[in-house]
């Protein structure tokens, strides 16, 4: 149901004359994608900095929380600069990101990610926060960044794959994966 | 010079015949080079943003810049390891392309720039920008954002040049 409600979808946004025009523009097409790839240093750079000094092995003379909230600015922007060319590699090729398994994980992986950072959010807000000033902070707030970290680096890894076709829906594959990966007319061809 | 022999030699080895037969083990090596280069580039964006005073304005600039060193060298190492993995699955085409030549350009320059001029200005930075006591060696403001502006520039170029060499 899921699947075939995503599919129409893509196949809506691929009707657009300007999908194509995008996708078949070398240049413009080159130049989203280096962007998505190239604000990475800003926005996972700053995520990197903030999670190093909340795992407790880097800037450890800086408090916590001065960190967290000067460098939030920085990493929104790149956040934002990532979804708007997200949206538009997405708008150039919908149908096979909507049929690629490695994206599917990619955006179960960036709500993970999401849901993560609202919890270390929560709890960093407190305006007295005890561990401020220690080089090293509480496990739980180590758990989170760990996390975080390990999530977003799977998020890049993702990324990167959805350049290869292994999993496509042309490709030979058992009935699990072309559910998993939205395949709707080789899903139909096994009923 | 002559360095397609070099590239000749390379493209011979067993890493890289190792690096073109698993293409899925590839594909995870570009994803550490991509990684490496949010370490080492989000870093060097950090220093130079903050001695542009555009983040943590007010932070004593000595703090920050000692503490990405590190990760820098940790970003660096991770970096020409997978970079050379890549570079031997595609060796020959390497050898013929602009893009590679000027990110390797950019990359030795960046290097080269970090650890001379980078690294001795923002030691000398003023206390306008610094934050960490007056200095008897102190350059001019303008000297330090003109090396800040420099370095995001070089290692700008290195990353776009990096991207470009798929496209090409």
């Amino acid at each position: 149901m899921l699947n075939e409600l995503l599919f129409e979808f893509a196949t809506w946004l691929d009707g657009f004359q300007a999908s194509t025009n995008l996708h078949e523009a070398l240049y413009a097409y080159g130049w989203v994608e280096a962007t998505h790839v190239l604000t990475l240093t800003l926005f996972l750079g700053m995520l990197l900095v903030i999670d190093l000094r909340l795992l407790g092995v880097a800037f450890k003379e800086l408090p916590a929380s001065t960190l967290m909230e000067r460098l939030d600015k920085p990493m929104m922007i790149g956040f934002v600069v990532m979804i708007i060319s997200g949206i538009l590699l997405y708008f150039a090729i919908p149908v096979r990101s909507t049929q690629s398994i490695w994206f599917r994980i990619k955006v179960v992986l960036l709500i993970a990610a999401g849901i993560n950072a609202l919890l270390i959010r929560n709890m960093t807000r407190s305006a007295d926060l005890a561990w401020d000033n220690d080089p090293v902070p509480p496990k739980r707030i180590r758990v989170g960044a760990g996390l975080s970290l390990s999530l977003w680096a799977l998020v890049v890894v993702c990324g990167r794959n959805m350049a290869y076709d292994w999993w496509d829906c042309h490709k030979e594959m058992p009935y699990f994966m072309y559910w998993a990966a939205g395949c709707v007319n080789e899903l139909a061809a096994f009923e | 010079m002559n360095v397609v022999p070099f590239f000749e030699w390379l493209d011979a080895t067993w890493l890289a015949s190792f690096a073109k037969t698993y293409a899925g083990l590839f594909s995870m090596v570009q994803a550490v080079h991509i990684l490496s280069m949010v370490m080492l580039v989000g870093m060097i964006i950090l220093g130079d943003l903050r001695m542009l005073n555009v983040v943590l304005k007010g932070v004593p600039s000595d703090v920050i810049i000692q503490n990405t060193k590190k990760w820098i060298y940790i970003g660096l190492v991770g970096i020409v390891l997978s970079g050379i993995y890549e570079a031997s699955a595609i060796a020959m085409k390497l050898a013929y392309n602009s893009f590679f030549w000027a990110k390797m350009a950019g990359l030795a320059m960046g290097i080269v720039f970090m650890l001379s001029f980078r690294s001795a200005v923002y030691s000398r930075a003023p206390e306008t920008i610094a934050s960490t006591g007056p200095k008897s060696d102190a350059v001019e403001p303008w000297v330090v954002k003109l090396v800040a502006s420099a370095s995001l520039i070089i290692w700008f170029s290195v990353a776009a040049n990096g991207r470009w060499i798929g496209f090409s």
